[in-house]
């Protein structure tokens, strides 16, 4: 292990431990910030981190009670299926590359269940995003005007964009060198895509962390609150409509279309396409699973202070 | 009835083990852990097993010394440990008993 790694690991810990459930982590957090420091975390210490956080969010019954209030649950319900959205989205990205070239379009037009299959995740695709911005949008909004009154809040309120301002100057220099490539990829090519991928997740989890600390430090109305809610039921039903299309897709694909469904594909040629896509599909039902419990443990206080 | 494969190394099962003879706090349970059974537990594995353990009222936690909270087991966690162990231990003894019949055969 180089120093760099020594360093980074332990922020990496302590940042899967903001992954946990709000209640957990002001019952175990510091706990848990504890035993970090006193064991030096491993690589796979991150890991064990984000396996307890997602069983913790999977089995709210086992969780701590009465530490947080309803509103404060609504926000933590609100942002970790936004969290699930990026980790979406990554799957979905991998989905769109995977499938945007011609010959994928040909076999499209020869068998009607892979275009359905097709046009139901574009279609998909668009509604959740439309319900990202539109449910997001008036939070933004209020956390912004809150921000111009209280200079206080400014370094929060604005810490979420510095990730996406992050991600687009990567995804700029990633188009250049692509550019610059050519159509022919090389091992270099494949290595950057990587990095690329992995960062867009590393800034989408910290935005929607920076998002989650913003949302908790601005006072919101109820019925903002419960509009974001709605959005984010509307996302959970979108993306596990998603990933059932995707799972459609890859079967139809390699039915229909056995002799693209067998060609190589991604980084480095790795998977075939239906092991890409199947890959895709499991990340995206995992996804949609982990949203739809946050979604419905919302729904559950919403329901009680009610 | 449990399924009894990964029952000697189930995290909740080796917590309540290293809590049986005195309170611990997270990083003294993961000392023990691996000093008497040769497992690591993470803090993502060992927290899960805290949680659900306290959940069901088989430990409890004392009040925190620094930011380390000791636990130990109440009196459901003692008789569930028990019950558990004496499971484990007739597993064994069959096991070894059999192995044993085996060996003799051969």
């Amino acid at each position: 292990m180089t120093g760099s790694d020594k360093r980074l690991t332990p922020r990496l810990a302590r940042l899967a431990l903001r992954l946990y459930p709000l209640p957990y982590q002001r019952r175990y957090g510091e706990e848990m910030r504890a035993l970090l420091e006193d064991s030096p975390p491993r690589a796979r210490t991150f890991f064990d981190l984000l396996k307890g956080a997602a069983r913790a969010h999977l089995r709210p019954a086992e969780a701590p009670a009465g530490l947080i209030a309803p509103a404060e649950r609504v926000r933590a319900s609100t942002s970790a299926v936004l969290l699930c959205w990026v980790f979406f989205a990554a799957a979905g990205f991998g989905y769109y590359k995977t499938t945007e070239d011609l010959p994928f379009s040909a076999a499209g037009h020869a068998h009607p269940l892979l275009r359905d299959a097709h046009l139901a995740v574009q279609a998909l695709a668009l509604i959740a995003s439309a319900t990202v911005v539109l449910g997001a949008l008036p939070l933004i909004v209020a956390a912004l005007a809150r921000a111009r009154r209280e200079p206080g809040l400014r370094r929060t309120v604005a810490l979420p964009f510095l990730p996406v301002f992050v991600f687009g100057a990567l995804t700029a220099a990633v188009i250049s060198i692509a550019h610059a490539q050519g159509p022919n990829g090389s091992g270099a090519g494949s290595a950057v895509a990587i990095a690329w991928w992995i960062a867009g997740l590393a800034c989408g989890t910290t935005c929607v962390l920076a998002c989650r600390a913003a949302l908790f430090a601005t006072p919101v109305a109820p019925a903002r609150l419960r509009g974001a809610l709605v959005a984010g039921t509307i996302l959970t039903v979108a993306m596990l409509a998603i990933a059932a299309a995707t799972a459609v897709y890859a079967v139809a694909l390699s039915v229909d279309a056995s002799h693209l469904a067998a060609e190589t594909n991604g980084p480095y040629q790795l998977l075939s396409v239906t092991a890409s896509l199947v890959v895709m599909a499991v990340v995206m039902v995992g996804a949609g699973v982990l949203a739809a419990a946050a979604t419905m443990r919302g729904w559950r206080v919403e329901s009680e202070v009610a | 009835m449990r399924y009894i494969g990964e029952r000697s190394t189930d995290p909740g099962l080796l917590v309540l083990t290293s809590l049986a003879d005195s309170p611990k706090h997270g990083y003294a349970i993961t000392v023990d852990v691996e000093e008497f059974a040769g497992v690591h537990l993470g803090p993502g594995t060992l927290y899960g097993a805290l949680a659900r353990l306290e959940s069901r009222g088989l430990i409890e936690a004392l009040p925190a010394d620094d930011r380390r909270r000791p636990y130990r087991l109440t009196a459901d966690g003692s008789a569930a440990l028990q019950q558990e162990l004496a499971q484990l231990q007739a597993v064994t003894r069959q096991g070894l008993d059999r192995l044993r019949v085996a060996e003799a055969a051969r």
